[in-house]
Protein backbone atom coordinates (compact mmCIF):
# COMPACT_ATOMS: atom_id res chain seq x y z
CA UNK A 1 0.00 0.00 0.00
CA UNK A 2 1.27 3.44 -0.86
CA UNK A 3 2.50 5.52 2.05
CA UNK A 4 0.01 8.35 1.43
CA UNK A 5 -2.93 5.96 1.25
CA UNK A 6 -1.85 4.21 4.42
CA UNK A 7 -1.50 7.51 6.31
CA UNK A 8 -4.82 8.73 4.94
CA UNK A 9 -6.63 5.64 6.20
CA UNK A 10 -4.91 5.93 9.57
CA UNK A 11 -5.94 9.59 9.79
CA UNK A 12 -9.57 8.84 8.93
CA UNK A 13 -9.72 6.02 11.47
CA UNK A 14 -8.23 8.24 14.18
CA UNK A 15 -10.70 11.06 13.42
CA UNK A 16 -13.62 8.63 13.63
CA UNK A 17 -12.31 7.08 16.86
CA UNK A 18 -11.82 10.49 18.50
CA UNK A 19 -15.20 11.80 17.39
CA UNK A 20 -17.29 8.75 18.30
CA UNK A 21 -15.32 8.07 21.46
CA UNK A 22 -15.99 11.55 22.79
CA UNK A 23 -19.69 11.44 21.88
CA UNK A 24 -20.12 8.11 23.68
CA UNK A 25 -17.96 9.10 26.66
CA UNK A 26 -19.54 12.46 27.52
CA UNK A 27 -22.98 11.24 28.80
CA UNK A 28 -21.41 8.59 31.05
CA UNK A 29 -18.83 11.04 32.36
CA UNK A 30 -21.32 13.82 33.10
CA UNK A 31 -23.72 11.37 34.72
CA UNK A 32 -20.90 10.11 36.91
CA UNK A 33 -20.01 13.67 37.90
CA UNK A 34 -23.67 14.45 38.67
CA UNK A 35 -24.05 11.25 40.73
CA UNK A 36 -20.94 12.19 42.69
CA UNK A 37 -22.35 15.63 43.42
CA UNK A 38 -25.84 14.52 44.42
CA UNK A 39 -24.49 11.66 46.54
CA UNK A 40 -22.10 13.99 48.34
CA UNK A 41 -19.09 12.23 46.81
CA UNK A 42 -20.50 8.77 47.39
CA UNK A 43 -21.50 9.26 51.03
CA UNK A 44 -25.21 9.09 50.19
CA UNK A 45 -25.83 6.11 47.91
CA UNK A 46 -29.22 4.40 47.85
CA UNK A 47 -30.96 7.11 49.83
CA UNK A 48 -32.70 10.35 48.96
CA UNK A 49 -30.92 13.66 49.39
CA UNK A 50 -33.36 16.57 49.63
CA UNK A 51 -32.09 19.60 47.77
CA UNK A 52 -32.65 23.15 48.97
CA UNK A 53 -34.88 25.56 47.05
CA UNK A 54 -33.40 26.24 43.62
CA UNK A 55 -31.75 29.64 43.36
CA UNK A 56 -29.27 31.40 41.11
CA UNK A 57 -26.55 29.67 43.15
CA UNK A 58 -27.76 26.13 42.33
CA UNK A 59 -24.88 24.74 40.27
CA UNK A 60 -25.07 20.96 40.77
CA UNK A 61 -26.89 20.09 37.53
CA UNK A 62 -27.28 22.30 34.46
CA UNK A 63 -30.53 24.14 33.75
CA UNK A 64 -32.34 23.61 37.06
CA UNK A 65 -35.92 24.80 37.29
CA UNK A 66 -36.52 27.37 40.03
CA UNK A 67 -40.16 26.22 40.19
CA UNK A 68 -39.41 22.69 41.33
CA UNK A 69 -38.14 21.02 44.51
CA UNK A 70 -35.59 18.35 43.61
CA UNK A 71 -34.62 15.26 45.59
CA UNK A 72 -32.10 12.79 44.27
CA UNK A 73 -31.12 9.23 45.02
CA UNK A 74 -27.86 8.11 43.41
CA UNK A 75 -28.38 4.37 43.17
CA UNK A 76 -26.14 1.32 42.97
CA UNK A 77 -27.93 -1.95 42.27
CA UNK A 78 -24.84 -4.16 42.60
CA UNK A 79 -26.00 -5.19 46.07
CA UNK A 80 -29.57 -5.97 45.01
CA UNK A 81 -32.83 -4.27 44.07
CA UNK A 82 -34.13 -1.11 45.71
CA UNK A 83 -37.61 -0.07 46.78
CA UNK A 84 -38.52 3.45 45.66
CA UNK A 85 -41.43 5.32 47.23
CA UNK A 86 -42.61 8.92 46.88
CA UNK A 87 -45.38 10.43 48.94
CA UNK A 88 -47.87 12.82 47.34
CA UNK A 89 -47.59 16.58 47.88
CA UNK A 90 -50.42 18.52 49.57
CA UNK A 91 -53.34 19.65 47.38
CA UNK A 92 -52.42 17.15 44.67
CA UNK A 93 -49.38 19.21 43.67
CA UNK A 94 -47.32 17.82 40.81
CA UNK A 95 -44.87 15.08 41.82
CA UNK A 96 -42.88 12.87 39.47
CA UNK A 97 -40.26 10.21 40.02
CA UNK A 98 -37.91 9.59 37.13
CA UNK A 99 -35.14 7.04 36.77
CA UNK A 100 -32.00 7.75 34.76
CA UNK A 101 -29.52 5.09 33.67
CA UNK A 102 -25.77 5.62 33.62
CA UNK A 103 -25.91 6.75 29.98
CA UNK A 104 -28.47 9.49 30.93
CA UNK A 105 -31.50 7.73 29.36
CA UNK A 106 -34.76 8.40 31.22
CA UNK A 107 -35.79 4.75 31.59
CA UNK A 108 -38.93 5.27 33.67
CA UNK A 109 -41.14 8.05 34.96
CA UNK A 110 -44.22 8.02 37.18
CA UNK A 111 -46.31 10.91 38.48
CA UNK A 112 -49.03 11.50 41.02
CA UNK A 113 -51.62 12.04 38.30
CA UNK A 114 -51.21 8.31 37.63
CA UNK A 115 -50.70 7.42 41.29
CA UNK A 116 -52.43 10.02 43.48
CA UNK A 117 -51.84 8.00 46.64
CA UNK A 118 -48.09 7.95 46.05
CA UNK A 119 -45.55 6.25 43.80
CA UNK A 120 -43.99 2.88 44.62
CA UNK A 121 -41.86 0.51 42.56
CA UNK A 122 -38.86 -1.79 42.72
CA UNK A 123 -35.72 -0.86 40.79
CA UNK A 124 -33.63 -3.86 39.76
CA UNK A 125 -31.15 -5.24 37.24
CA UNK A 126 -32.29 -7.93 34.87
CA UNK A 127 -32.10 -11.31 36.61
CA UNK A 128 -32.32 -9.98 40.18
CA UNK A 129 -35.07 -11.49 42.31
CA UNK A 130 -37.90 -9.05 43.04
CA UNK A 131 -40.94 -9.36 45.33
CA UNK A 132 -44.12 -10.63 43.72
CA UNK A 133 -46.84 -8.09 43.08
CA UNK A 134 -44.55 -5.06 42.94
CA UNK A 135 -44.18 -2.81 39.90
CA UNK A 136 -40.61 -3.40 38.67
CA UNK A 137 -38.34 -1.11 36.66
CA UNK A 138 -35.35 -2.83 35.09
CA UNK A 139 -32.24 -0.68 34.88
CA UNK A 140 -29.72 -1.33 32.10
CA UNK A 141 -26.91 -0.20 34.45
CA UNK A 142 -25.98 -0.80 38.09
CA UNK A 143 -25.66 2.92 38.69
CA UNK A 144 -27.85 5.88 37.94
CA UNK A 145 -30.04 8.53 39.54
CA UNK A 146 -33.64 8.59 40.76
CA UNK A 147 -35.05 12.11 40.73
CA UNK A 148 -38.10 13.40 42.64
CA UNK A 149 -39.53 16.62 41.16
CA UNK A 150 -42.24 18.55 42.98
CA UNK A 151 -44.00 21.72 42.00
CA UNK A 152 -42.76 24.44 44.37
CA UNK A 153 -42.77 27.83 42.63
CA UNK A 154 -42.70 29.89 45.83
CA UNK A 155 -41.35 29.64 49.37
CA UNK A 156 -44.65 28.49 50.90
CA UNK A 157 -45.20 25.74 48.34
CA UNK A 158 -41.58 24.69 48.67
CA UNK A 159 -41.99 24.31 52.43
CA UNK A 160 -45.08 22.15 51.94
CA UNK A 161 -43.42 20.01 49.27
CA UNK A 162 -40.33 19.67 51.41
CA UNK A 163 -42.34 18.37 54.33
CA UNK A 164 -44.15 15.85 52.12
CA UNK A 165 -41.03 14.49 50.42
CA UNK A 166 -39.39 13.58 53.71
CA UNK A 167 -41.51 10.40 53.55
CA UNK A 168 -39.76 9.33 50.31
CA UNK A 169 -37.76 6.12 50.35
CA UNK A 170 -34.91 4.82 48.21
CA UNK A 171 -33.24 1.81 49.76
CA UNK A 172 -32.83 -1.95 49.90
CA UNK A 173 -36.02 -4.00 50.02
CA UNK B 1 18.14 2.67 0.31
CA UNK B 2 14.88 3.30 2.18
CA UNK B 3 11.58 2.23 0.55
CA UNK B 4 9.61 5.45 -0.21
CA UNK B 5 6.35 3.56 0.32
CA UNK B 6 7.32 2.35 3.79
CA UNK B 7 5.75 4.45 6.54
CA UNK B 8 7.87 5.18 9.57
CA UNK B 9 6.54 4.61 13.08
CA UNK B 10 6.93 8.30 13.77
CA UNK B 11 4.76 9.27 10.80
CA UNK B 12 2.05 6.82 11.87
CA UNK B 13 2.07 8.12 15.45
CA UNK B 14 1.89 11.72 14.28
CA UNK B 15 -0.96 10.93 11.89
CA UNK B 16 -2.95 9.13 14.59
CA UNK B 17 -2.36 11.94 17.09
CA UNK B 18 -3.49 14.66 14.70
CA UNK B 19 -6.47 12.52 13.65
CA UNK B 20 -7.53 11.98 17.25
CA UNK B 21 -7.32 15.70 17.97
CA UNK B 22 -9.38 16.52 14.88
CA UNK B 23 -11.90 13.84 15.89
CA UNK B 24 -12.19 15.15 19.44
CA UNK B 25 -12.63 18.72 18.22
CA UNK B 26 -15.26 17.72 15.67
CA UNK B 27 -17.03 15.64 18.34
CA UNK B 28 -17.06 18.58 20.74
CA UNK B 29 -18.36 20.87 18.01
CA UNK B 30 -21.14 18.36 17.25
CA UNK B 31 -22.42 18.06 20.83
CA UNK B 32 -22.18 21.60 22.13
CA UNK B 33 -24.44 24.51 21.34
CA UNK B 34 -27.60 23.44 23.14
CA UNK B 35 -30.05 20.59 23.28
CA UNK B 36 -30.62 20.80 19.56
CA UNK B 37 -33.70 19.45 17.87
CA UNK B 38 -36.15 20.85 15.39
CA UNK B 39 -37.23 24.45 14.99
CA UNK B 40 -40.82 25.20 15.99
CA UNK B 41 -41.47 28.91 15.35
CA UNK B 42 -38.11 29.85 16.85
CA UNK B 43 -38.29 27.34 19.70
CA UNK B 44 -36.05 24.28 19.48
CA UNK B 45 -36.92 20.89 20.92
CA UNK B 46 -36.59 17.20 20.23
CA UNK B 47 -39.25 14.55 20.62
CA UNK B 48 -36.62 12.05 21.77
CA UNK B 49 -34.99 14.18 24.48
CA UNK B 50 -34.45 12.00 27.56
CA UNK B 51 -35.62 8.93 25.69
CA UNK B 52 -33.77 5.70 25.05
CA UNK B 53 -34.57 6.43 21.38
CA UNK B 54 -32.15 9.37 21.39
CA UNK B 55 -29.10 8.75 19.25
CA UNK B 56 -25.61 9.16 20.68
CA UNK B 57 -25.19 12.73 19.43
CA UNK B 58 -28.50 13.99 20.86
CA UNK B 59 -27.86 12.07 24.09
CA UNK B 60 -24.49 13.82 24.44
CA UNK B 61 -26.00 17.24 23.64
CA UNK B 62 -28.71 16.74 26.25
CA UNK B 63 -26.12 15.53 28.80
CA UNK B 64 -24.23 18.80 28.38
CA UNK B 65 -27.12 21.24 28.31
CA UNK B 66 -30.05 19.39 29.90
CA UNK B 67 -28.86 16.50 32.04
CA UNK B 68 -31.69 14.55 33.74
CA UNK B 69 -34.27 15.84 31.26
CA UNK B 70 -37.56 13.94 31.23
CA UNK B 71 -38.96 12.23 28.17
CA UNK B 72 -41.93 13.76 26.35
CA UNK B 73 -44.54 11.66 28.14
CA UNK B 74 -43.84 13.74 31.24
CA UNK B 75 -42.37 17.01 30.01
CA UNK B 76 -41.66 18.82 26.77
CA UNK B 77 -38.70 21.20 26.73
CA UNK B 78 -38.48 23.92 24.11
CA UNK B 79 -35.68 26.47 24.10
CA UNK B 80 -35.08 29.62 22.11
CA UNK B 81 -32.11 31.96 21.88
CA UNK B 82 -33.62 34.61 19.64
CA UNK B 83 -36.58 36.97 19.52
CA UNK B 84 -39.23 36.85 16.81
CA UNK B 85 -36.97 38.93 14.53
CA UNK B 86 -34.18 36.40 14.87
CA UNK B 87 -31.93 38.65 17.02
CA UNK B 88 -30.14 37.05 20.01
CA UNK B 89 -31.84 37.53 23.38
CA UNK B 90 -29.80 40.08 25.31
CA UNK B 91 -29.80 41.24 28.90
CA UNK B 92 -29.97 44.93 27.97
CA UNK B 93 -33.25 44.51 26.07
CA UNK B 94 -36.86 44.20 27.21
CA UNK B 95 -39.11 41.59 25.65
CA UNK B 96 -42.80 40.85 25.74
CA UNK B 97 -43.71 37.16 25.77
CA UNK B 98 -47.28 36.49 24.67
CA UNK B 99 -49.19 33.29 24.31
CA UNK B 100 -52.45 31.44 24.72
CA UNK B 101 -53.51 28.16 26.28
CA UNK B 102 -50.60 25.72 26.39
CA UNK B 103 -51.55 22.04 26.16
CA UNK B 104 -50.26 20.70 29.48
CA UNK B 105 -51.15 20.57 33.16
CA UNK B 106 -48.55 23.19 34.03
CA UNK B 107 -45.87 25.20 32.25
CA UNK B 108 -43.06 27.61 33.00
CA UNK B 109 -40.59 29.84 31.16
CA UNK B 110 -37.10 30.10 32.68
CA UNK B 111 -34.11 32.30 31.83
CA UNK B 112 -30.68 30.68 31.49
CA UNK B 113 -27.31 32.35 31.02
CA UNK B 114 -24.84 31.11 28.42
CA UNK B 115 -23.26 28.72 30.96
CA UNK B 116 -26.57 26.78 31.13
CA UNK B 117 -27.20 27.92 34.72
CA UNK B 118 -29.59 30.47 36.15
CA UNK B 119 -28.42 34.10 35.91
CA UNK B 120 -26.56 35.27 38.99
CA UNK B 121 -29.09 37.84 40.18
CA UNK B 122 -31.04 37.91 43.44
CA UNK B 123 -34.33 39.20 42.01
CA UNK B 124 -36.18 35.99 42.99
CA UNK B 125 -37.75 36.09 39.53
CA UNK B 126 -35.85 33.50 37.52
CA UNK B 127 -38.97 32.30 35.73
CA UNK B 128 -42.68 32.85 35.31
CA UNK B 129 -45.24 30.08 35.17
CA UNK B 130 -48.83 29.18 34.43
CA UNK B 131 -49.93 30.23 37.91
CA UNK B 132 -48.47 33.75 37.63
CA UNK B 133 -49.77 35.06 34.32
CA UNK B 134 -53.09 36.89 34.03
CA UNK B 135 -55.31 35.58 31.24
CA UNK B 136 -58.06 37.25 29.26
CA UNK B 137 -61.31 35.51 28.32
CA UNK B 138 -59.62 33.76 25.41
CA UNK B 139 -56.85 32.50 27.66
CA UNK B 140 -54.31 34.93 26.20
CA UNK B 141 -51.51 36.00 28.54
CA UNK B 142 -48.50 38.26 28.51
CA UNK B 143 -45.26 38.43 30.51
CA UNK B 144 -41.99 40.37 30.45
CA UNK B 145 -38.34 39.41 30.13
CA UNK B 146 -36.23 42.34 31.34
CA UNK B 147 -33.45 43.30 33.74
CA UNK B 148 -35.85 45.38 35.85
CA UNK B 149 -39.29 44.57 37.23
CA UNK B 150 -42.25 45.83 35.15
CA UNK B 151 -45.45 47.18 36.63
CA UNK B 152 -48.17 44.62 37.27
CA UNK B 153 -47.10 41.81 34.98
CA UNK B 154 -45.52 38.38 35.28
CA UNK B 155 -41.76 38.78 34.94
CA UNK B 156 -38.56 36.80 34.58
CA UNK B 157 -35.43 38.77 35.37
CA UNK B 158 -32.62 38.82 32.82
CA UNK B 159 -30.29 40.87 35.02
CA UNK B 160 -26.73 39.45 34.83
CA UNK B 161 -27.88 36.97 32.17
CA UNK B 162 -25.75 38.38 29.32
CA UNK B 163 -26.81 36.77 26.06
CA UNK B 164 -29.39 34.35 27.35
CA UNK B 165 -31.90 31.73 26.29
CA UNK B 166 -35.30 30.76 27.64
CA UNK B 167 -36.77 27.30 28.14
CA UNK B 168 -40.47 26.53 28.04
CA UNK B 169 -41.30 23.44 30.10
CA UNK B 170 -44.69 21.86 29.52
CA UNK B 171 -45.44 19.28 32.20
CA UNK B 172 -47.88 16.44 31.58
CA UNK B 173 -48.39 17.57 27.99
CA UNK B 174 -51.47 16.52 26.04
CA UNK B 175 -51.27 13.49 23.78
CA UNK B 176 -51.59 15.74 20.73
CA UNK B 177 -48.67 17.90 21.89
CA UNK B 178 -46.54 14.80 22.49
CA UNK B 179 -47.39 13.45 19.07
CA UNK B 180 -46.58 16.68 17.21
CA UNK B 181 -44.62 19.54 18.78
CA UNK B 182 -45.63 21.60 15.76
CA UNK B 183 -49.23 21.56 16.98
CA UNK B 184 -48.32 23.43 20.19
CA UNK B 185 -49.33 27.11 20.08
CA UNK B 186 -45.98 28.52 21.19
CA UNK B 187 -45.46 31.93 22.80
CA UNK B 188 -44.12 34.83 20.78
CA UNK B 189 -41.13 36.85 21.99
CA UNK B 190 -41.23 40.49 20.88
CA UNK B 191 -38.34 42.88 21.51
CA UNK B 192 -39.69 46.13 23.00
CA UNK B 193 -36.56 48.19 23.56
CA UNK B 194 -32.82 47.92 24.20
CA UNK B 195 -30.18 49.94 25.96
CA UNK B 196 -30.96 49.62 29.65
CA UNK B 197 -28.65 47.55 31.80
CA UNK B 198 -29.27 47.10 35.51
Amino acid sequence: MKRSVQLGLLFAAAVAAGHVGLVLFVPHFLMSVAAGRVSQDGAAINRFVFGPRTTQNSRGVVRPSPDLAYSTCAFDLSGGPLLIEAAPSPNAGYVSISVFAANTDNIAVFDTAQFPQGIRFVLARKGQATPAGERVVISPSDKGIVLDRRLAPNAALFAAADQARRADKCGPI
Amino acid sequence: MADPNKTSLWAKAATISVGLIVGLLSGWWAITGGMGGQNYSGWYGSAVTGSADAGPWLRARVAISGLLALNKSQAIYLTRKTDDDGAPLREECRYRVTGGPIPGQWWSVTVYAADNFLPLNDDDALSFDATEVARDEAGRWSATLAPTRPEGQAWASTRKAGNFDITLRIYQPSAAAQADFGSIPLPKVTRLSCGEKA
